[in-house]
């Protein structure tokens, strides 16, 4: 670029360190760069998955077993299908995403695979088996929904069929006969005798677009008006309503389904869309009130609750240890991360099987046990760069729906790995959630592949600016 | 397999995982760190970055390292400037968006096949329009409700927008770069 007519020496100069500026702004608009990169990327992963795999047959049964890997194998070719699936129909999404995904998926598959081992479970028995088909289910769905939902913003257009939806998954569980109840809580539906699923994981996805959907019409009543308190800014009563009725919604699944977990993570979901939505602190207070709230009237109303926490004050209590639902995982598990020291046992050398629910629950003090605290960071790395990728999408996106939509998904996958996390090492008491992508179970495997798909799909509008 | 090769496998895959994570954040360096800058180029962002801070006046500095001036955007951006490449919002809800300004001019509006889209209550469906005419840009208002401003006043036709100059449409304001 020239400029023809700059009077003065001084003004060219600028012109000049002008002309510099436009030469750095490169926007990488190149998104077969993009797509190279992921598929460098999944080589890794497969290499990565496939590698933890090997390992736990050599730990464990020291000889390696061509069947499960041959399966896993398959997963690996859905994975390079999803890719090339991005290749046609999201060319600029992100790239880091699907990789990191992967790892995580084939991880945890290679866990819950060295459980089995231990427990000596074959055939449909065996987690990892379940695990692997609905890894490849939820792939097929992943791959469907990017090819079918071009523009995501459609699903603005459905935010209040959305909340239905969410309302009636949640509340599916409480139909009677066909609601199971596990292990004290009730969020499961049995279809048969075979199939049990978490409605409860779908939910959250609905209730994402619900509130996306809500937040991007109701942000400037909500942002704008209200009185002034102690130099915050309060709402209005009657725009307070949604909030009451979402809080509403998490004390009933907390009192009825008895899921400490699921109402933290729907209520905290909301609570961030709407900080996000209006920027306000008052939000926050607010809703910071209203969990503290409900958590003391839940610690005095609900027994289960109280147990929890005693569990989690009192873990190396006797009495508590060995009390029926007392804090006995609890410790194994940290006896097992602690057994696992700096660099772990080994894959399959280790004990973690002594843990009850070593495959879904307590999949992260497993891996800590056999991959120590220097892969537990690297696995909690990777939920942090995932994490960040989505607040990235949300921050870069390019309308509020987009926005909120992506910021609510990553959200919820920092939250669950955060209130999972936190339980085991207990840093807050352990509650049942699902760790996105590494725990078995089908329901959760679907719900967060569906998540990475939407997110791909929303880094897909974000137009030109990918990353380098 | 001796015990040996299984501590060196271990020890490797846990290398591997770690490796894993720094190729990763290592293609995410742009996004942590910014784009890599030579010394000249950092000035030259500092300089720009001044001249955003000022933008609001419309009478930036440009302060370039060691030969400091400062120059009125104005002075340079009339008639005697190259043509303008593209759009900067500088205050409104999308504060700091940059869009490419087509060759074929730009449309505003709330409607969503608008080029740049503007969603408040004082937008129109179509509210106004960006053009080419002959070497400069001229914009018009398409008959919206509340009105496009140039420079603070009410334009009635089609007016010609100087690099740097404000455009004022509903609560959103955005100015022509090059």
């Amino acid at each position: 670029m020239t400029d023809r007519t700059a009077p003065t020496a001084l003004q060219t100069g600028i012109v000049q360190l002008r002309d510099v500026t436009e030469a750095i702004k490169v926007r990488i608009r190149n998104p077969a760069k993009l797509r190279n990169l992921e598929l460098f990327l999944l080589v890794i992963a497969w290499v990565l998955a496939g590698g933890a795999m090997v390992l736990v047959q050599l730990g464990a049964l020291q000889r390696v077993d061509m069947m499960p890997l041959q399966l896993a194998g398959l997963l690996g070719l859905l994975t390079l299908a999803l890719h090339i699936a991005l290749r046609v129909v999201a060319r600029e999404a992100d790239a880091i995403i699907l990789p990191v995904v992967t790892v995580l998926n084939g991880l945890g598959i290679a866990m819950i695979y060295r459980i089995d081992i231990a427990e000596g479970a074959t055939g449909w028995d065996a987690a990892s088996m379940r695990q692997i088909a609905w890894t490849g289910i939820a792939l097929l769905i992943a791959i469907a929904t990017i090819v079918v939902i071009r523009n995501h913003r459609v699903l603005a257009r459905y935010r209040f069929l959305a909340m239905a939806a969410a309302i009636i998954l949640l509340v599916l569980p409480l139909v009677p006969g066909l609601g199971r109840t596990i292990n004290g809580a009730t969020v499961w539906i049995g279809l048969g005798s075979v199939l049990s699923l978490q409605p409860g994981e779908l939910a959250k996805i609905a209730l994402a677009i619900f509130f996306a959907g809500y937040l991007m019409t109701a942000r400037d009543s909500l942002s704008v008006v209200g009185r002034k308190v102690l130099g915050i800014r309060f709402p209005r009563v009657r725009d307070l309503g949604p909030i009451l009725i979402v809080w509403a919604m998490c004390l009933l699944v907390l009192v009825f389904q008895r899921d400490l977990g699921t109402s933290l993570l729907y209520f905290g979901l909301f609570l961030v869309m709407i900080y996000v939505a209006t920027g306000r602190r008052s939000w926050m207070v607010i809703g910071l009130g209203l969990v503290a709230l409900g958590g003391i009237a839940a610690y005095f109303a609900l027994g289960y609750v109280q147990r929890r926490i005693g569990a989690w004050i009192h873990a190396f209590d006797p009495s508590v240890y060995d009390a029926q639902g007392g804090s006995y995982q609890i410790v194994q598990g940290v006896f097992g991360m602690a057994h696992g020291g700096l660099l772990g046992t080994g894959l399959g050398l280790g004990r973690p099987d002594i843990t009850p629910y070593a495959n879904s629950d307590y999949i992260i003090p497993s891996l800590g046990e056999e991959l120590g605290l220097v892969g537990i960071f690297a696995i909690l790395g990777l939920y942090l760069i995932l994490v960040s990728r989505g607040i990235r999408i949300g921050f870069q996106g390019p309308d509020d729906f987009t926005k909120l939509l992506a910021v609510g998904l990553a959200f919820t996958i920092g939250l669950q790995v955060f209130i999972v996390v936190g339980g085991v090492t207990r840093l807050i008491p352990l509650t049942g959630l699902t760790t996105p992508f590494l725990a078995a179970g089908g329901s959760s495997l679907l719900a967060n592949w569906l998540i990475v798909a939407l997110l791909l799909r929303l880094s897909d509008s974000v137009r030109g600016r990918g990353i380098a | 397999m001796s015990e040996l090769t299984l501590i060196i496998i271990r020890i490797g895959f846990l290398a591997l995982l770690w490796l894993f994570v720094f190729i990763v954040l290592y293609s995410l360096r742009s996004d942590l760190f910014g784009p890599k800058l030579t010394p000249l180029q950092r000035v030259a962002v500092q300089s720009q970055r001044t001249r955003a801070e000022a933008a609001a006046q419309a009478a930036p500095a440009a302060a370039g390292g060691d030969a400091p001036t400062t120059v009125t955007e104005r002075a340079s951006a009339g008639s005697a400037s190259g043509l303008a490449r593209r759009i900067v919002i500088t205050s409104g809800p999308r504060t700091g968006t940059e869009i490419e300004l087509p060759e074929t001019g730009l449309t505003i509006g709330r409607s969503s096949s608008a080029g740049l889209q503007i969603k408040d209550d004082y937008t129109s469906n179509s509210h106004a329009k960006i053009v080419r005419w002959r070497d400069e840009w001229v914009v018009q208002d398409l008959d919206s409700t509340n009105g496009t401003f140039v420079e603070g006043k009410r334009i009635t036709q089609s007016t010609p927008v100087r690099v740097g100059s404000s455009v004022r449409i509903g609560t959103t304001t955005f100015e022509l770069r090059r």
